[in-house]
């Protein structure tokens, strides 16, 4: 009974969207906002005081509830308050788009939320198959978010695009999960690392297709060169806020997954998966930045962006080191806040915002949202003293410490690359004629959640101490050193 | 006196007043706004002269140093400080500002609040830049340095300004993020990313070699060395005046310092070994730069291209390992930051009335305007290196030093030095002397009180420096002598 505790944001969020659906004909879309933001805080809060803080030196052996299936350390801890956060960030950044897009209000907040709860149930799995539902759980929702708005035909292309896409790679990863339960008979992270070591399975060849079909399925959740092709159409067809959502939190989402699948249950096999990993980010950060220079449709180009990133993000994991994990976390934290703030300026913007014309002269018509739309490409770029430095520094300092510098230095490229397109939006907001009247006021929601994103990528560039601690890589049944130790004896 | 010397963090407030300063002015009204900057900028100098009568020249320690813990996970720390070497950078980093704010009062007319803003946030850069005591702090402000300049150079630049500001941020960010990776490296190979610390510690030779390629990638494209240095001609010409100033005052300069705090020190294997290469790339920098000079016929433009010569004898000097050589390309840099930014100031002075930058359509101007031909004539003797004034001296120790090293340095610099007089000269002849163009008749074409009070201070700086540069060499002293026993000085002797 207990246990329950641990589960508490999850059941919570879930509970809500039920209730939601229940009495969906009597909310209002102010109620359906305020309701999920005040629920996200208490997840938010729930979270943290559901797990005991541990020192993040040395992760303990894994505490694990409900006969094993759901951890309950600092990682889960640590997603579970950044899913709550794009939680939230998303419901304020919604607004508009279902005030004008006349969506049901309580249906869609429902939506989120449920999604909101399967990411957190993805980052806390102990076990493959609450890893698969919970991974599910949020997809199925997305897929209906994308396509909600019935009466925009691009957006029900692209739901359709990404259910077909999305249904593959589903079945890509239950394969993958059927594989590995079949060499290993377990579904339990622990489980599996300890058979692999004991039976010395690490060869196997169902163990290795087992890997990389669940490797495939999950680079498709994180938008991973060559799984990324649904990417830039499901963002320019979502609305904004839906596109915002998914890049911030499916992607973290599946960063989240296969940090701990690859730490926790394939320990032993570290060495094939950080290669696989390295070839998709590699490709990930030259598909990603080179593509998106050609972009004209801004919603398109932070989609390419989003399929770098992930390659920058990967950088941290493909080392195999708790540190490197630690890495790769920051960066999905603070990627989540400065693409959030991407896409907020977009919302801001309205129609006008997804067209990267009509960014021109916004810096004299709007120079407030030009200056935090500044902000956010800075730190996407990965310019100091913005968070987005941080992260890059977070990740090309694990791999050179994995001893990867020819990643480093393709990394530190494209970044230059990427500095292109984004610094052209700059260009365009700053250096050329204003085109048109003056975008409409920005709704208050909107601004309080733009707010948030800047706030955290000032405070995080220029104090990255502040959310360091909370960076704990995933508890292990057995720490990597142990198994290969076990293995060579 | 001392004590409240040591206790208040001096090189923490001159740094992030401009900061500051640049907030409040986004508040303020256009007129205000440049009130208020010229204030933040005269406030700045003023804090900073304690620095300099406080300042113990004997000592090559770092003195009125900062120490605050900053990111425990990285081991970095947020470290202020001057010693001999980044003393005098501050000093013309605060000068050049005040004169930047001058010479834009009426020349900036858009967006006037954004444009001090900008101004202001450079300031912060590299004030920060020059008293970093540890290199994670003085990449953050040399990206950021890019931002501001960025802006000066894309929204109140000239015809092209968009292309030269996105090749200027290329070209830098390539170069730098290369930088970032041979900072990551040196923290993963150390564990620490202080400067003095760092100095101490002797990395493998293979180490340092890749160490010295990646920065000086970032510093090559700074400086700019030959042959990165095509972003140069298109940024200097087409940024605002205030714009070409920082960067040929100070932005250029950061390069070379960056050279001296971190190559020099830190990398001296490979500095011995990749010396040779460097030198003679700063020789064809001096003579190849010199003689596309000479073939320009935009004013502005053939200044930039000078720059990219004087900068040849910089990093000439600077590899030639010995004292002189060193002393002078520290001296030399001061000097350029004075005569080209005097020289840009110049430019920017007679392109507000007369709208054109083409040498062929002046002439004649001493007779209207004799006030600021004999500032252009100070300007451009001190260019080409005239006896009593400043360059001078700087171009005399650092070909003193390169005929130590090798003689054919020494020939390619005084070729070097031929050719800038001869540019410098002819540029002078071709705008000032001859029959005054009938088309600038009707124009009030000399200085205005302003203009002069933006002129003077360079000009004493060039004249007191020519007759007794005692005054900057006094401060490098101890601290040359230091970084040339780190850097291992007087191996390389002899020819080729």
């Amino acid at each position: 009974m207990s246990d329950l505790v641990f589960l508490l944001p999850e059941l919570v969020l879930a509970g809500t969207a039920l209730v939601l659906i229940l009495i969906a004909r009597h909310v209002s879309r102010a109620q359906a906002v305020a309701v999920s933001v005040v629920v996200a805080a208490m997840a938010a809060i729930f979270s943290g005081w559901a797990f005991t803080p541990e020192a993040p030196e040395a992760p303990a052996a894994m505490t694990v509830v409900f006969g094993g299936t759901i951890a309950a350390d600092g990682y889960a801890r640590f997603f579970k308050v950044l899913f709550a956060a794009t939680l939230a960030l998303a419901a304020l950044l919604s607004v508009k788009h279902v005030d004008t897009e006349r969506v049901p209000p309580a249906e869609y907040y429902a939506l989120l939320l449920l999604a909101s709860t399967g990411m957190m149930l993805a980052a806390s799995a102990a076990d493959l198959l609450i890893l698969y539902l919970g991974l599910e759980l949020m997809i199925l929702c997305a897929y209906v978010l994308v396509g909600i708005t019935v009466n925009r035909p691009i957006a029900n292309e692209a739901a359709i695009k990404y259910f077909l896409l999305g249904s593959f790679a589903s079945a890509l990863l239950l394969y993958g999960i059927a594989l590995v339960y079949g060499v290993t008979g377990a579904t339990d992270f622990a489980a599996i690392a300890s058979a692999v070591s004991e039976r010395n399975l690490t060869r196997h060849p169902f163990m290795l297709a087992g890997l990389a079909l669940m490797a495939g399925g999950l680079a498709f959740k994180i938008a991973a060169v060559p799984f990324h092709a649904w990417a830039p159409d499901v963002y320019q067809g979502a609305s904004a806020p839906v596109a915002a959502f998914l890049a911030a939190g499916s992607k973290a989402a599946g960063l989240a997954a296969l940090v701990r699948v690859c730490l926790a249950a394939f320990a032993p096999e570290q060495r094939i998966w950080s290669e696989m990993l390295a070839g998709l980010a590699v490709l990930s950060m030259i598909v990603g930045s080179l593509l998106a220079i050609s972009q004209t449709n801004m919603k398109r180009l932070l989609a390419y962006s989003s399929i770098a990133h992930v390659g920058y993000a990967l950088l941290g994991l493909v080392t195999g080191t708790p540190d490197g994990a630690s890495a790769t976390i920051t960066y999905a934290f603070i990627y989540s806040f400065m693409t959030l703030g991407a896409f907020g300026v977009v919302i801001a913007l309205g129609e006008r915002g997804e067209d990267l014309l009509a960014y021109r002269g916004l810096a004299a018509t709007a120079p407030v949202t030009a200056a935090l739309m500044f902000l956010f490409l800075l730190s996407l770029t990965g310019i100091p003293p913005t968070a987005g430095f941080v992260a890059k520094f977070a990740v090309i300092l694990s791999a050179v410490r994995g001893g990867h510098v020819v990643l480093a230095v393709v990394a530190v490229m494209c970044s230059v690359v990427s500095a292109f397109f984004y610094l052209r939006v700059a260009v365009m907001m700053y250096m050329m004629e204003p085109q048109g009247a003056a975008p409409a006021r920005v709704p208050g929601a909107v601004a309080a959640a733009l707010a948030v994103a800047a706030f955290v990528t000032i405070v995080g560039g220029i104090l990255p101490d502040t959310f360091t601690a909370w960076t704990v890589p995933p508890s292990l049944g057995k720490t990597p050193t142990e198994i290969t130790r076990a293995l060579t004896r | 006196m001392v004590t409240l010397v040591t206790t208040f963090p001096i090189l923490t407030v001159m740094t992030f007043l401009p900061l500051a300063g640049a907030a409040v002015i986004l508040l303020l009204g256009d007129r205000m706004a440049r009130w208020f900057a010229l204030t933040t900028t005269l406030v700045v100098c003023a804090v900073s002269v304690p620095l300099y009568l406080g300042f113990d020249k004997s000592s090559s320690a770092l003195q009125f140093v900062e120490t605050v813990p900053w990111i425990r996970s990285w081991n970095v720390v947020y470290g202020m400080g001057v010693d001999g070497i980044s003393l005098p950078f501050i000093f013309l980093s605060t000068v050049i500002s005040v004169l930047c704010v001058g010479a834009s009062w009426t020349a900036v007319q858009v967006r006037v609040r954004e444009f001090y803003a900008a101004l202001l946030v450079a300031e912060t850069a590299m004030i920060g830049l020059f008293a970093s005591t540890n290199l994670f702090l003085f990449y953050v402000f040399w990206e950021v340095m890019l931002v501001p300049v960025f802006l000066l150079i894309g929204v109140w630049g000239g015809p092209s300004r968009i292309y030269a500001s996105i090749k200027f941020l290329l070209f830098t960010l390539a170069g730098s993020v290369l930088m970032l990776v041979g900072l990551i490296a040196l923290l993963e190979a150390t564990g620490t990313l202080d400067f003095e610390t760092l100095a101490k510690t002797r990395l493998s030779s293979d180490l340092q070699a890749w160490l010295f390629v990646a920065f000086t990638a970032a510093f090559g494209v700074k400086v700019p060395m030959f042959p990165v240095h095509t972003w140069l001609p298109d940024a200097h010409t087409e940024a605002p005046t205030a714009g070409s100033v920082i960067l040929a005052g100070i932005l250029l300069k950061m390069g070379g310092y960056g050279l001296l705090r971190i190559a020099l020190p830190i990398l001296p294997d490979a500095v011995q070994l990749f010396a040779k290469p460097m030198l003679v790339l700063s020789a064809i920098a001096i003579v190849y730069g010199a003689y596309v000079t000479l073939a320009q016929t935009d004013v502005k433009r053939l200044i930039a291209y000078s720059s990219i010569s004087h900068m040849g004898f910089v990093t000439l000097g600077i590899f030639t390992l010995n004292r002189s050589g060193v002393e002078g390309a520290i001296l030399q840099m001061i000097n350029h930051g004075i005569v080209t930014g005097a020289l840009f100031l110049c430019v920017g002075m007679i392109y507000e009335r007369t709208h054109t930058r083409d040498i062929a359509e002046y002439g004649g101007l001493s007779t209207l305007a004799p006030v600021y031909s004999t500032f252009l004539a100070i300007f451009c003797l001190a260019a080409a290196g005239f006896p009593g004034l400043n360059s001078f001296v700087g171009e005399f120790l650092i070909i003193s030093g390169a005929f130590k090293t090798w003689l054919w340095l020494g020939v390619a610099a005084v070729w070097g030095v031929a050719l800038g007089t001869t540019y410098m000269l002819w540029l002078y002849y071709r705008v000032v002397m001859g029959d005054a163009r009938p088309q600038f008749q009707g124009l009030r074409l000399d200085l205005n009180a302003r203009e002069v009070a933006t002129l003077v201070p360079l000009a004493l700086l060039a004249l007191v420096i020519g007759f007794y540069p005692e005054l900057v060499l006094g401060f490098l002293r101890a601290s040359v002598g230091q970084l040339l026993t780190a850097a291992g000085s007087g191996v390389m002797a002899g020819p080729l």
